[in-house]
């Protein structure tokens, strides 16, 4: 014995240390950078299947019953085979559907059942029962062998009378309140408890630590080792070695019991809710799997390895197997090594507290998904529902570890801790056909599902979980042995007359015979629900590639749902902040609309990423349940849509009648130039081949309106008749300006007024409006397409094949549009043409006439040469020069130079001239002749903004006088004896003053001298550097010629001015006048 | 050749099917009637037949298990195998 005080020291220290172990990976859980995402701690945490059975019991059983302690430890090894595979699907489905437990796997599978996940669970509950009452018997029964109190005494207690807990009950709360505090720290069960994984790999160590130190101790301390163990036990009875170490042929350790012990175990490692919850959800990375399948294989055989040494060595101390369960802790105090003890009796607590916390969770889970959900979504959700069902969740597990001491305080002491153990594993068997069927079998079906688990169950409570009950309550008599009724056949341990066979065997035949055929037979004969079938394909096939499965929706949501009416469901189960996160997670590039949702085609998937999330924390079949009351609520729902294309599908993306369609639509646009023709057979072939009811093209025109083109179908005046402004207001401005097809799949849910009051009278139930136009370019119109008989027509494949057919139109518009704008260019090119020939003969006319009003020939007087010469830039110019001859011998001279050459000039040129021919009659020198013409004209010239230089100059050939006066024209060169001098006068350019006063100059001309008045495009005729001809030049040229004819003269002056601008024509009129004095 | 022969092996252990085989073979080599070969009361190296063959036999298999882990890690590839 030791002192129970060392006993409550050591335990409390290592539960303390637990704690610490387990708060720390938690911490770094939180910080991001996990130690138990590891797969040496994933291999170590797996070992949780080892649990005080294994620790206590193997030693047990190899001792009473012999080596059929083995195969329980074989199977997983054999499992480990499958788990590259198997597991790995499991793991693979697990993760990419938000699985949370066992239950909701199987359920989940199978349409997301409510009722198979409820099942599962009572049938979880029902089986794991003993298991845990084992564990906490084992902690129970150590203590008091350790320290011979049967309570957990306490020194101080004793001085203080206080009655002390049950050990068992003590343990209990003990492991509850760890399961509590880390394996219920959120309601999202898919994510990993580090703290958790990490005490549970902790205490792996722990327990294989503890029993290699005290099998090495017995074997190689106490004994010579395992031979030496054998020889004795054979020396001394070696019908007992034999016995133990061979197979019989009936009962406990026969062929039969190995085979079933093996395939329990199998089953067992697989399916017992824990290690679902440690080899599935707990597992970080698919890869820890590889190596967990040989390290965990390895663990166990270094586990088993002084199980049969110690088990003969406690038969050889003790002379029998009484109390075999504990050699493990009775043989190191026999032998007197009580530090031993201690250590055996960390070990074997080790082994059953990992056991009980992780069952508890993952039952606990099970329980609130399958069993409480389904009553707690019936209410309306509140505010504290995420609170409530955490809180429901550590309930659960407290409720467990529970009934767990219940079972163990009314039947404990009547089993062996092996026996009690296998009748778990029994019942975690049954889930295996639906599971392993569910993975492999795309066939499999709820009601087989259902049916087999529910057949197995019966079997395994009536032969196997009531017997035990029965035998516990020492009611056994005459039910067990005779049968209810007397009825022999339905004996529950030889049920149809089937005997011989240890119970184990009886019952692992009976309930997988009735499991194994019910499920068979009913998937076989019943088929499966739509939403299983959506199932198996996440299940059989979730290692196929994504792109190898058509991408198509086949579903729609008959009413559209917004995000955010989503997120507040997902709020009301998970708490604000969660929701926000996954949504946000969601969203990432997605496209939002206007109205703050999704594409109608990505409704389907939005729903089923809200309900994988609220998978995550309520399980499966209760998430499925809460959306789909969701959905009712606002009058929505999940309906398949109207498949368009009903042949098989060709390719991925498109089916048959799409090929068929785009190419006719091709030839028609082809076929045609015209549009109308185009337009009409594109939507005769649209009704033709979908079931449509009316469809309309609209092109917009020049006013901005969306001009009605083309209609086909019946009925739809309003729809047909009436053009589109472009307004937000209407579906097709909406389309149009948004350039995106604008589709209602059911006109009950429109919310425009007009639009919705149009189509309830015309009985449209789902329409489409697709923009025209090509990639990348403003729409030129709208096709609109309109059904009166089927709701949810437009389905993503038919959108996108309407879309490329918009598409096409666009291009056969555009097409058009540019032919008829090139028609009317070449038109307008032809009217400016023949409007500039017109202007240009009438400038040509108008310069005739203007030419005309110059005088036709230089007048001939007395003793003077005169020549005269207008050479105007353009068709008309301002330049004017006259002669007026008085009498014989006198003759008034005018050089005029108008500003500018346009027509105006030209015409102030012929006002000027007008008035000068009906002033020039009057008497009067040329100043004021000049006076009167500024004094009469500038009303005029001020009004066009126009002025005139003029020379004004009166000659009279008797006297050889010269009168002459200057408005600012070009000053005259008088040559005289080859020097050339400026004939100056004061005198402001006519218009710009009223009343101003001209100087008159006079000067005698002589024999030989040289007038030559000109205007100023002479000197300022520029060459190509943009030099002036200028006055020098001119003098010069001039000087060179004082010989010449006049006539001559104006010839040369006029080639050469030409000669000097060439090759730019002249840019001002050009006239000149010379004279020469005979 | 040596390395041939290696990547031979790798390549078979990758199959799905080579540990589906094992895994048979394990159940079979496990149960009656094979087992009985070994279900005999004689003690070679004074340990019992049956439980020598048996720990010798979860050896071997947690060995072949180890092959098969070391196999598949190579390659984490294995889509055409499942």
């Amino acid at each position: 014995m030791l002192d129970v005080n060392w006993v409550w020291g050591t335990a409390l220290l290592y539960i303390a240390f637990l704690f610490l172990v387990a708060y720390y990976a938690d911490q770094r859980q939180k910080a991001g950078r996990s130690i138990t995402a590891n797969a040496w701690v994933y291999a170590l945490s797996i070992a949780v299947y080892a649990t005080s059975w294994t620790f206590y019991g193997s030693v047990g059983k190899a001792a009473t019953t012999g080596i059929d302690f083995l195969p329980v430890y074989l199977g997983p090894t054999l499992t480990a085979f499958s788990w590259w595979f198997l597991l790995k699907k499991m793991v693979r489905i697990s993760k990419e559907n938000n699985i949370t437990s066992i239950a909701d796997f199987i359920s989940s599978r199978y349409g997301s059942s409510q009722w198979l996940g409820g099942i599962i669970t009572v049938i979880t509950l029902m089986g794991v029962m003993p298991y845990i009452a084992l564990q906490l018997k084992a902690i129970s029964t150590s203590f008091t062998i350790i320290t011979g109190y049967h309570d957990f005494h306490v020194g101080l207690m004793d001085r203080i009378y206080i009655p002390s807990p049950h050990p068992g009950l003590f343990t209990a709360v003990f492991l509850a309140v760890f399961s509590v505090l880390f394996g219920a720290r959120h309601l999202i069960s898919t994510e990993r408890h580090d703290g958790l994984v990490a005490a549970i790999a902790l205490e792996s160590v722990v327990k294989l630590f503890a029993m290699l130190t005290v099998g090495l101790c017995i074997t190689y301390f106490a004994f010579n080792g395992m031979g030496d163990i054998f020889q004795r036990v054979h020396q001394k009875d070696p019908q007992l070695l034999a016995r133990l170490t061979t197979l019989g042929d009936r009962g406990d350790n026969s062929y039969a019991s190995m085979f079933s012990i093996l395939t329990l175990s199998m089953g067992a490692v697989m399916l017992l809710p824990r290690q679902f919850q440690i080899m599935v959800l707990e597992n970080a990375h698919e890869s820890h799997l590889n190596s967990a399948s040989w390290r965990f294989p390895a663990y166990m055989f270094l586990m088993n390895l002084f199980v049969m040494p110690i088990a003969l060595a406690g038969v050889l101390l003790n002379g029998n197997n009484v109390g075999a369960d504990y050699f493990v802790l009775t043989l190191p105090m026999q032998l007197g090594y009580p530090w031993l003890a201690l250590v055996a009796f960390l070990g074997g607590f080790s082994a059953s507290a990992g056991m009980v916390m992780v069952e508890s969770i993952a039952v606990s889970t099970m329980l609130l998904n399958h069993v409480l959900l389904p009553v707690v979504i019936r209410l309306k959700p509140r505010a504290w529902f995420p609170l409530l069902l955490i809180n429901l969740k550590r309930f659960g597990i407290v409720l467990v570890i529970l009934l767990g001491y219940l079972y163990q305080s009314v039947v404990g002491e009547s089993y062996m801790l092996a026996n009690m153990g296998l009748i778990s594993f029994s019942a975690a068997i049954q889930f295996a056909p639906a599971l392993i069927g569910g993975l492999y079998w795309p066939r499999g079906n709820k009601a087989g599902a259902i049916v087999g688990l529910l057949a197995g169950f019966a079997v395994w409570f009536y032969t196997l979980l009531m017997p035990s009950l029965l035998r516990a309550g020492g009611w056994q008599g005459d039910f067990l042995l005779n049968g209810p009724f007397g009825i022999a056949l339905l004996r529950p341990q030889e049920l149809f007359g089937l005997s011989g066979l240890d119970p184990y065997t009886h019952t692992l035949f009976w309930s997988m015979f009735l499991n194994i055929g019910a499920y068979l037979s009913l998937s076989i004969l019943l088929g499966q629900g739509e939403k299983e079938r959506e199932q198996v394909n996440r299940f059989v096939r979730v290692f196929t590639p994504e792109s190898a499965t058509p991408h198509w929706e086949t579903k729609r949501l008959s009413k559209p749902v917004t995000i955010v009416q989503f997120v507040n469901l997902m709020t009301k189960f998970i708490g604000e902040q969660q929701a926000a996160a996954a949504i946000t997670d969601y969203l990432g590039d997605r496209e939002i609309d206007s109205k703050g949702g999704v594409s109608e085609f990505e409704l389907p998937n939005l729903k089923r990423f809200v309900e994988k999330t609220l998978a995550g924390s309520l399980g499966g079949a209760a998430a499925g349940a809460v959306v789909e009351s969701f959905l009712s609520d606002i009058g929505s729902r999940m309906e398949p849509v109207y498949d368009i294309f009903s042949t098989v599908r060709t390719s991925r993306d498109q089916s048959r009648e799409a090929l068929f369609v785009r190419l006719r639509a091709s030839e028609i646009m082809n076929r045609s130039l015209e549009l109308d023709i185009i337009m009409g057979d594109l939507l005769e072939l649209l009704l033709r081949e979908f079931k449509l009811d009316l469809a309309v093209i609209r092109l917009l025109n020049e006013e901005s309106v969306l001009q009605v083109r083309c209609y086909r179908g019946v009925g739809g005046e309003r729809l047909t008749a009436e053009d589109r402004i472009l307004e937000i207001d209407t579906h097709v401005g909406e389309a149009f300006l948004g350039c995106r097809t604008e589709f209602f799949n059911d006109t009950a849910f429109i919310t425009k007024p007009i639009a919705k009051e149009i189509f309830r009278r015309e009985g449209i139930k789902s329409f489409a409006h697709i923009p025209i136009a090509s990639e990348g370019s403003q729409p030129v119109g709208i096709l609109s397409v309109f059904s009166r008989s089927i709701v949810g027509l437009f389905t993503e494949q038919f959108v996108e094949l309407l879309e490329s057919l918009a598409g096409q139109l666009a291009q056969a518009v555009r097409i058009v549009e540019e032919r008829e704008a090139r028609e009317r260019e070449r038109r307008q090119k032809e009217a400016a043409l023949l409007e500039n020939a017109r202007v240009t003969r009438d400038l040509e006319l108008a310069k005739q006439i203007q030419l005309s009003l110059l005088p036709e020939h230089p007048p001939t007087l007395p003793g003077v040469r005169i020549a005269s010469r207008c050479v105007p830039a353009a068709h008309v110019g301002g330049d004017y020069y006259d002669f007026f001859q008085r009498g014989e011998e006198v003759l008034d001279l005018v050089m005029a130079d108008v500003s500018g050459h346009s027509v105006g000039a030209a015409l102030i040129m012929v006002e000027t001239r007008s008035v000068l021919r009906a002033q020039i009659t009057e008497p009067g020198s040329a100043s004021d002749l000049l006076k009167l013409l500024n004094e009469l004209l500038y009303d005029d010239l001020t009004g066009a903004e126009l002025f005139i230089t003029m020379f004004c100059a009166r000659y009279d050939s008797s006297t050889g006088m010269l009168r002459y006066a200057n408005a600012g024209h070009t000053r005259p060169l008088l040559f005289r004896a080859g020097a050339p001098t400026e004939l100056d006068a004061e005198g402001l350019i006519l218009g710009v003053e009223r009343g101003v006063v001209f100087e008159e100059q006079r000067i005698a001309l002589q024999s030989g001298d040289l007038l030559f008045i000109y205007t100023d495009g002479i000197i300022e005729a520029e060459n190509g550097e943009g030099e002036l001809f200028g006055i020098p030049r001119l003098c010069a040229l001039l000087g060179a010629m004082l010989e010449l004819e006049p006539e001559v003269v104006i010839e040369k002056v006029l080639s050469e001015v030409s000669a000097y601008a060439w090759p730019n024509p002249l840019q001002d009129d050009i006239s000149m006048v010379v004279m020469k004095v005979a | 050749m040596k390395t041939n022969v290696r990547q031979i092996v790798l390549h078979r252990l990758k199959l799905k099917d080579t540990w589906v085989i094992c895994f048979v073979l394990g159940l079979v080599m496990m149960n009656y009637p094979f087992i009985s070969i070994f279900n005999k009361s004689s003690l070679p190296f004074g340990i019992p037949l049956l439980y020598l063959y048996l720990l010798i036999g979860w050896v071997f298999s947690i060995f072949i298990v180890y092959l098969f882990s070391r196999a598949a890690s190579k390659d984490t590839d294995t889509k055409g195998h499942m």
